[in-house]
């Protein structure tokens, strides 16, 4: 993005060309770097990957930026952003640490891929960018589909999530559900990518939601963690691939306890005044189509015997189990019951522990994944 | 302020603490399909287990979670032992023994023995 993309994102949320965008993206480069190579505006850049050529970028501007600025304008402030935002972000929060830590120079131009890289097994075969994913909802004949975004192996509360937020629809329950993961930069205790990707084929492939009506793909993305602008980011990526509807739960893409728990339900069902919505992302000029499922929260009756929703379940005696609980229990060589956990999704963990000796991400996958990456370039 | 750490109780668990009090504490979770017992934990007893451990956390529930292998099997002996959860967590916090587990911890990032 050029300085001015980048100012009118921050001031308006939008590019300027009026239609939403929430977060900048910047190329930041080390500016001796540049400097060295003589680069100019106008010329083209050469970009490697893994030591080989694979796109460039047309150079229309190089500008220099303050981190922190950026950082702290991108999300906004408790002061300004009341009706989002609860703390002020700091180097804790993921996102805030990505912009902060920026080098302060920056490259702005259109980026043209010369060299597509080829996705490694098993990331292949759910790699679907927008086309792609367009014509296979045609081919399937999905008229209406509905987004689940993840970062996660599914547990039955994701399942039923999928489902009955399918189910909401709208004038009549969505045909598909895609599930698409973000695949990007990993926090130590996340699950690893390929049991992500795998553990949710594994509820379409074991009959859990037909495959006819569940589909996983993934998009590459390094959080930004970022809630209800995030969620924009998200509605934006799965409008172009084809989506009608996307479901949000509590906390969505969020990370600590920054910004409120519900804010992107509201920004969905009333607007955020302060971001620049005074009104929903769909009911907005030059707005987005896609819809929001909102949804509250699915977890264990012991009265009612199963997973059952929140706002339906009247027991008042919820056993909830998060990711952490059952990130523990696979820790402890516990097999998780089935009611919470699909064996054959803690299969897929277990296949891809034996693979990297550990069940979730730690430094050494870190490692390996920075070295060799998702893709190679031939 | 109190927080609850829940142990897990697999079938060998479940055999150490049959005919003791633990038994009536047991909780049966997701229709009996897991037991857990829930050990009391003080709130400056969860700040240093936080400062020990930086990957600790207490979840939305008021569940201390994230806590090492090491440091869970440490206090389920303690716990079989002790009166209180409360007791159960001092025995390992002030003991000798903390600083292997700190040094045990560590390593459990690395591997882990897939079962």
């Amino acid at each position: 993005m050029t300085r001015e993309d980048v100012d009118f994102v921050l001031n308006q949320r939008r590019l300027p060309n009026g239609y939403i965008f929430p977060l900048p993206i910047i190329f930041d480069v080390d500016k001796d770097e540049i400097k060295k190579m003589q680069l100019r505006e106008g010329d083209r850049l050469y970009l490697r990957l893994k030591g080989k050529p694979f796109a460039y970028i047309e150079v229309e501007e190089m500008w220099e930026f303050n981190p922190e600025e950026i950082a702290v304008k991108t999300f906004g402030t408790p002061e300004k952003n009341s009706d989002a935002l609860k703390k002020p972000l700091d180097e804790k929060h993921p996102g805030f640490s990505i912009y902060r830590n920026m080098r302060g120079f920056a490259i702005a131009g259109k980026v043209y891929i010369i060299n597509e890289p080829k996705f490694k097994e098993p990331y292949n075969r759910f790699w679907y960018p927008p086309e792609m994913s367009r014509e296979e909802f045609s081919r399937r004949n999905w008229r209406t589909v509905i987004a689940h975004q993840t970062r996660n192996v599914p547990h039955t509360g994701h399942e039923h999530l999928m489902k009955e937020a399918a189910f909401m629809g709208d004038i009549e329950p969505c045909r598909g559900i895609l599930v698409n993961a973000i695949v990007g930069a990993k926090r130590i205790e996340d699950f690893v990518d390929e049991a992500i990707l795998e553990g949710h084929e594994a509820v379409n492939k074991y009959g859990y939601i037909k495959p006819e009506r569940h589909m996983v793909t993934f998009t590459l993305w390094d959080m930004r963690y970022g809630a209800p602008l995030e969620s924009l980011l998200h509605g934006i990526i799965r409008q172009n691939m084809g989506c009608t509807h996307h479901m949000f739960g509590r906390d969505h893409a969020a990370a600590g306890d920054y910004f409120d728990p519900y804010s992107t339900q509201t920004l969905w069902t009333k607007g955020l005044p302060s971001y620049g919505f005074d009104a929903p992302p769909y009911d907005v000029e030059k707005g987005l189509e896609i819809r929001p499922v909102n949804v509250q929260e699915f977890f264990y009756c012991p009265r009612c015997n199963e997973i059952t929703y929140s706002e339906t379940c009247g027991h008042n005696e919820a056993q909830r189990f998060s990711g952490s609980f059952i990130r523990g229990l696979i820790a402890e060589g516990i097999k998780p019951p089935s009611v919470i956990f699909r064996p054959e999704v803690y299969d897929v963990i277990v296949k891809w522990w034996r693979v990297f000796g550990y069940p979730f991400v730690n430094k050494r996958y870190l490692m390996q994944k920075e070295e060799e990456l998702e893709v190679e370039v031939e | 302020m109190t927080y609850k750490i829940g142990l897990v109780l697999d079938e060998e668990r479940l055999k150490l603490i049959k005919g003791t009090k633990l038994e009536k504490e047991l909780k049966d979770l997701f229709g009996g399909a897991l037991k857990m017992i829930d050990v009391e934990i003080t709130e400056e007893q969860a700040k240093k287990l936080m400062h020990l451990f930086p990957r600790v956390r207490i979840d939305a529930r008021g569940y201390v979670e994230e806590t090492p292998i090491v440091f869970r099997r440490e206090l389920f002996k303690a716990v079989l032992s002790k009166a209180t959860g409360k007791d159960a967590i001092d025995e390992i916090l002030q003991s000798e023994k903390i600083n292997e587990i700190v040094k045990l911890a560590k390593t459990e990032d690395e591997y882990l023995p897939p079962p």
